[in-house]
């Protein structure tokens, strides 16, 4: 699991993750989301194209981070799972919590 | 008719080996990418949660997995002499909840049983035995 960061003009972080959410990769993760949460980005793209793969340890971590965020008033949108990550998002029933939307452009275009 | 088996102990460390017996498997039946992360995804849960919480005592107990390829069914197969435990009693999670009242567990069965065709449970000889069938596409 690799993530990188980088911030819009506009100030909205974007966090790129790839390879794998699970078990043993999900805590380091989480740990760099509830950061940037923790010291005060409040809109956040969270840009999973070159995730590969995404067990429950790993949703459990997107639902406890986007509880958090949204208690400070702040949002988390996904943005271009691959086709299988999506379907087990949608399966996860996520897409009634998230806003996932399918390139980065599109991610950032969510928060107006 | 194919198949592999293969023993996990109760260590978190095992779950490692997890992803690698799904991409060999997959890989020696020229399955999808789509089946090979199915059956990832199933063994991960199911075996995490055996060793998180089947075991009452601090002994080394094995994990007994079997993949098993007949024609386009594949089965699923996982055995353990943990506590009696029936994964299919768990209710479906309410997916229509709002994010503040989502819990944020109780995903892992529910997935499972969403990737597969058909779950079964038996409780035999101290054992819980877990069978899973799933009709899949070979590239």
């Amino acid at each position: 699991m690799d993530i990188f960061q980088s911030t819009s003009d506009s100030g909205i972080l974007t966090l790129t993750a790839s390879g794998r959410l699970d078990a043993d990769t999900t805590a380091r993760f989480a740990e760099v989301l509830t950061g940037c949460i923790d010291r005060g980005d409040r809109r956040i793209v969270l840009d999973l194209a070159g995730v590969d793969y995404v067990s429950s340890v790993g949703l459990r971590a997107l639902i406890v981070a986007a509880k958090k965020q949204a208690t400070l008033g702040g949002k988390i949108v996904l943005s271009g799972p691959q086709e299988r990550i999506l379907k087990l998002l949608e399966v996860a029933g996520f897409t009634s919590i998230f806003t996932i939307a399918p390139t980065r452009e599109q991610a950032m275009e969510a928060f107006g | 008719m194919s198949s592999v088996s293969a023993v996990f102990v109760n260590k978190r460390s095992e779950i490692s080996r997890i992803a690698e017996l799904a991409e060999q498997f997959g890989g020696e039946h020229h399955l999808s990418d789509d089946d090979v992360m199915a059956i990832n995804l199933v063994l991960d849960e199911l075996v995490a949660n055996i060793i998180e919480n089947a075991y009452e005592d601090t002994r080394e107990h094995e994990i007994h997995v079997t993949l098993r390829l007949e024609g386009t069914e594949l089965t699923v197969r996982v055995d353990d002499d943990g506590r009696p435990f029936d994964p299919l009693q768990a209710p479906p999670p309410n997916l229509d909840l709002p994010l503040e009242e989502r819990p944020v567990g109780g995903l892992g069965i529910h997935l499972v049983r969403s990737v597969m065709d058909r779950v079964e449970y038996e409780r035999r000889e101290g054992h819980n035995i877990l069978t899973m069938h799933k009709t899949i596409g070979r590239t």
